[in-house]
């Protein structure tokens, strides 16, 4: 039987985008269960505390790390090799490479996250790994990325769309930032506060650069493919994209706002941060617009359920996160929890639902096996409600943080206390997303295990997480 | 967007024009600053004599930087003072003045942090919390703060039923336990009790937010009970006093400083130098440790004045018999706060970590300011 070519393609990336995806899986289940540990901490703070290796500081980083390079990593470039392959109707060659690559990832965030634990953490956002595991890191990035990008030069059709221009720079963006940051904060290190300045611009233009283009090409691609319909106003997509690409790397910097660096660099973060209303509104309409044409659809295909839950998130929590970074509101909530409302909304409620959509749109059509129906919706609703209880959680307990926190008469103490319980919420929420994860899992291990491919990588995969 | 090397070019500079005006821009404007004196000349030249600040940390403190950083506590506390457009920093008490970029430059690890889920620490060092109460709190929060939920690090103490020479007791309901620190546990302390931006520069003066009528009741609220009542007072006041004995007290036992440096802690003119507003009195604990155990001599300026004397050590057999850790720590607490003068507690251990540290000097080889003042080093 003659294979059409589609097949062929999802033939030649089934191997690693298994292997991507399932370590992925046990990313998330290892961030969800250091997010739980730490939550609880922050209720009961005597919980573990005779365990030097679970002190609160180390796992809330180690937690943040394991997301964003393990299963946000992992799964970029899982959904990333597909979406290009396809969009690009060329075959993925060297999938080989691609596993080593992926081996040698894993084990060095494996390794950065045990020097984290064992207490050489570096103090940079989101480069707090130990510098001994970022050249790995780097060499195993660029191997994955290259071969993703001879996929890309091997295209059919040579005028690109938007999917593409999100990923790929989103692909070229990261070791990007990574070399400009390393540079100001190892190589040649900067005096006094420039290493915060660069600090709080690797960190928070990792989320904006790296995992925020990804899920929206994500969103780009699958809308249109499921609803068979063409983005609605389409021609502002790149306009969208373009002022993404030059707004983010300034906006970053409004979270210093009045902190020891010069004025000038906070101002400019803020003024870039109101312009950001502008390629949110584009992603937002061109989404919406399109989706809202065919709603029962939408809510019947679960895969777009999660996108369009990750794509609506997006847009709500981005305008909020415009109205917090207005210097008026930031004096009462700079450095209150609305900053883990923030890292939240966009690692979970966003990046998170958008790859949970693809990757259970994806799998069936490269295993030929179905997820069941009720396994999927038992996953979606419990993000769902996690996400829900936890960003809501955040908000309104950053907002009593900060207004409390304002007035000098109260003392911390006081303060703290009326933020507890919103933390023991987040706790739960917590609970709830990791079982919703352990769910996820679960899903994925009954499509990809019974498979003689993808049993292999399985245990390849579970030796190196 | 077609041609894959055009975008990458394109997308590559719109990232690197954002990080080129960020570290560029920033280092042109301040990556040469440099340590300069409270108020400047009017030709804007630092006067010749001034006191330079920020001061750089006694090695021990730097040591405690990383331990600080090492355990994660950057993610619940700051380590900055916002401008007061900005923020309520400085009405809330958490400094004099805003912080400024200048008061990091000396700063290896410079953890500014952004999450308050504890108060900010950039004048911990300020604040009146005895070494001992920074341990208890450093060892169990909860302990000294009801309800705290600052994490605690009980691994960085030794646990013992019975009191030793160093220890520091811990009430905890019916049964008290006391816990020894390690020398981790002295760096982290240590650390804390150096950071203060406690001077001003000609960038920033100190805040006139809290001279205004409020300042009492924010001084209360600073002060809250939580902090000062539990752990403060008596503890203090204990170590001032028998301080204070010794530092009259002629015979054994005595310091006998009264002698030379007056009851007011003045000194007299051209012989021997005061102790209130001293830097060596009231900076580097290290420094004015060493100095007590094994004398002085030699060149020394103090407030601005020179002076040349001898002062025999008085924590190594010399003329009478030598002071012991516990009241070298009373005298020196309370040089450091009477007359005006404040600054932290000294505890016997820092005692003993420093003369451990000398262990090996011969006991009439006395310290000239000079050498006191090149090594800092680092333990
Ligand atoms: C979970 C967040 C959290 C972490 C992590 C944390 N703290 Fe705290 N810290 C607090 C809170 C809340 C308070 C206020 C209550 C109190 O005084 O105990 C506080 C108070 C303090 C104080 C008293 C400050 C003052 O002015 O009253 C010191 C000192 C301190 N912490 C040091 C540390 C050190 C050292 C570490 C790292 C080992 C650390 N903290 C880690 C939350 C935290
Ligand atoms: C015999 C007189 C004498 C006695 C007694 C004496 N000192 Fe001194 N002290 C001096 C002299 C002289 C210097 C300056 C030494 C030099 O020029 O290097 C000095 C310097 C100092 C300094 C550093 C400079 C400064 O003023 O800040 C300190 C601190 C100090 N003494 C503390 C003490 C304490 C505490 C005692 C009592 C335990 C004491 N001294 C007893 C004569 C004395």
């Amino acid at each position: 039987m003659k294979k059409n070519p589609e097949q062929e393609i999802d033939q030649s990336a089934r191997f690693a985008f298994s292997f991507f995806v399932a370590s992925a899986g046990l990313w998330l289940l290892a961030a969800a269960l250091l997010a739980y540990i730490a939550a609880a901490k922050l209720t009961d703070p005597l919980f573990l505390s005779s365990l030097e290796f679970f002190t609160y500081g180390k796992i809330k980083v180690s937690q943040a790390n394991a997301f964003v390079y393990g299963w946000g990593g992992n799964s970029i470039f899982a959904v990333s090799l597909w979406i290009i392959a396809r969009l690009s109707q060329s075959l993925v060659r060297g999938s080989i490479f691609l596993i080593f690559a992926g081996a040698i990832w894993n084990l060095s965030i494996t390794f950065g996250l045990l020097g984290i634990l064992d207490g050489h953490m570096l103090g940079h956002e989101l480069l707090e790994m130990p510098k001994q595991v970022w050249p790995a890191l780097l060499v195993s990035y660029l191997i994955i990325a290259f071969i993703i990008f001879v996929v890309f030069r091997s295209r059919k059709q040579k005028v690109t769309i938007a999917p593409q221009w999100f990923i790929i720079a989103a692909l070229i963006w990261f070791p990007c930032l990574f070399l400009f940051g390393w540079s100001g904060l190892e190589l040649n290190p900067g005096r006094g506060t420039l290493q915060s300045i660069l600090s709080i611009w690797f960190g928070q233009n990792v989320i904006w650069l790296w995992l925020t283009p990804v899920a929206l090409g994500c969103a780009y691609y699958i809308i249109p493919s499921v609803l068979n319909r063409p983005i609605d106003k389409y021609y502002l997509a790149v306009f969208g994209f373009w002022c993404i690409a030059g707004l983010a790397p300034w906006s970053v910097v409004h979270h210093l706002e009045g902190g020891p660096v010069p004025m000038w660099v906070p101002a400019i973060g803020t003024v870039m941060s109101i312009a950001m209303v502008f390629p949110i509104a584009v992603a937002s309409t061109n989404f919406h617009s399109t989706a809202f044409q065919d709603v029962s659809k939408v809510w019947n295909y679960l895969p777009l359920r999660f996108v369009i839950f990750g794509t609506l998130s997006y847009t709500i929590s981005s305008y909020i996160g415009v109205i917090f970074s207005l210097p008026a509101v930031a004096k009462l909530t700079q450095f209150s929890i609305i900053n883990e409302f923030h890292f939240n909304q966009r690692v979970y409620g966003f990046f998170s639902m958008i790859i949970f959509g693809i990757v259970y749109h994806i799998l069936p059509q490269i295993t030929g096996r179905e997820i069941g129906t009720a396994a999927k919706n038992f996953h979606f609703w419990t993000s769902a409600l996690g996400v829900f209880a936890l960003l809501l959680a955040y908000l309104v307990g950053g907002l009593t943080h900060g207004v409390l926190g304002q007035q000098p008469s109260l003392a911390w103490a006081t303060v703290i206390e009326s933020v507890k319980p919103y933390f023991l919420i987040t706790e739960y929420a917590f609970l709830i997303l990791g079982f919703s994860q352990l769910v996820f899992v679960l899903n994925l291990w009954k499509v990809l295990v019974p498979n003689p491919f993808a049993s292999s990588d399985r245990q390849a995969n579970l030796k190196t997480a | 967007m077609n041609n894959i090397f055009k975008f990458s070019i394109y997308i590559f500079l719109t990232l690197s024009f954002a990080w080129l005006a960020f570290v560029v821009g920033a280092t042109n404007q301040y990556g040469d600053l440099e340590p300069t004196a409270e108020s400047l000349e009017e030709d804007g030249s630092i006067p010749p004599d001034a006191e330079l600040f920020p001061k750089s940390m006694a090695g021990i403190a730097q040591l405690g930087a990383k331990e600080y950083l090492s355990l994660g506590c950057a993610t619940c506390h700051t380590q900055q003072v916002r401008s007061e457009e900005a923020g309520f920093d400085v009405e809330r008490g958490w400094g004099k003045r805003p912080s400024v970029p200048r008061d990091y430059i000396l700063q290896e690890e410079v953890l500014l942090g952004h999450n308050r889920v504890g108060p900010d620490l950039a004048n911990v060092g300020m604040r009146e919390y005895s070494s001992e109460w920074l341990h208890k709190h450093l060892f169990m929060p909860q302990s000294v703060v009801e309800g705290s939920i600052c994490q605690p690090s009980p691994f960085l103490y030794e646990e013992n039923k019975e009191a030793s020479v160093d220890s520091i007791e811990i009430t905890n309901g019916e049964t008290n336990i006391f816990i020894k620190p390690s020398l981790r546990a002295n760096r982290i302390v240590a650390y804390l009790e150096s950071l203060h931006q406690n001077y001003e520069l000609p960038e920033i003066a100190f805040s006139d937010i809290l001279e205004e009528d409020q300042s009492v009741e924010i001084a209360s609220a600073v002060a809250e009970p939580e902090t000062i009542a539990t752990a403060f007072p008596s503890w203090l006041s204990e170590q001032m006093e028998s301080g204070k004995e010794i530092y009259m007290k002629v015979g054994a036992g005595g310091g006998l400083c009264y002698t030379c440096h007056q009851i007011n802690g003045q000194g007299i003119p051209g012989a021997f130098p005061p102790l209130t507003g001293s830097d060596w009195v009231l900076g580097d604990k290290e420094r004015l440790i060493k100095l007590s155990i094994h004398g002085l001599m030699g060149e020394i300026e103090v407030n601005g004045e020179k002076y040349n004397g001898v002062m025999a050590g008085f924590g190594i057999q010399a003329g009478g018999p030598p002071l012991n850790d516990q009241q070298i720590a009373d005298v020196l607490t309370y040089i450091r706060n009477d007359w005006g003068n404040s600054a932290s507690a000294i505890s016997p251990e820092e005692v003993a970590s420093v003369r451990n540290s000398v262990k090996d000097r011969a006991p009439n080889q006395m310290w000239t300011a000079a050498e006191l003042q090149s090594n800092s080093s680092p333990d």
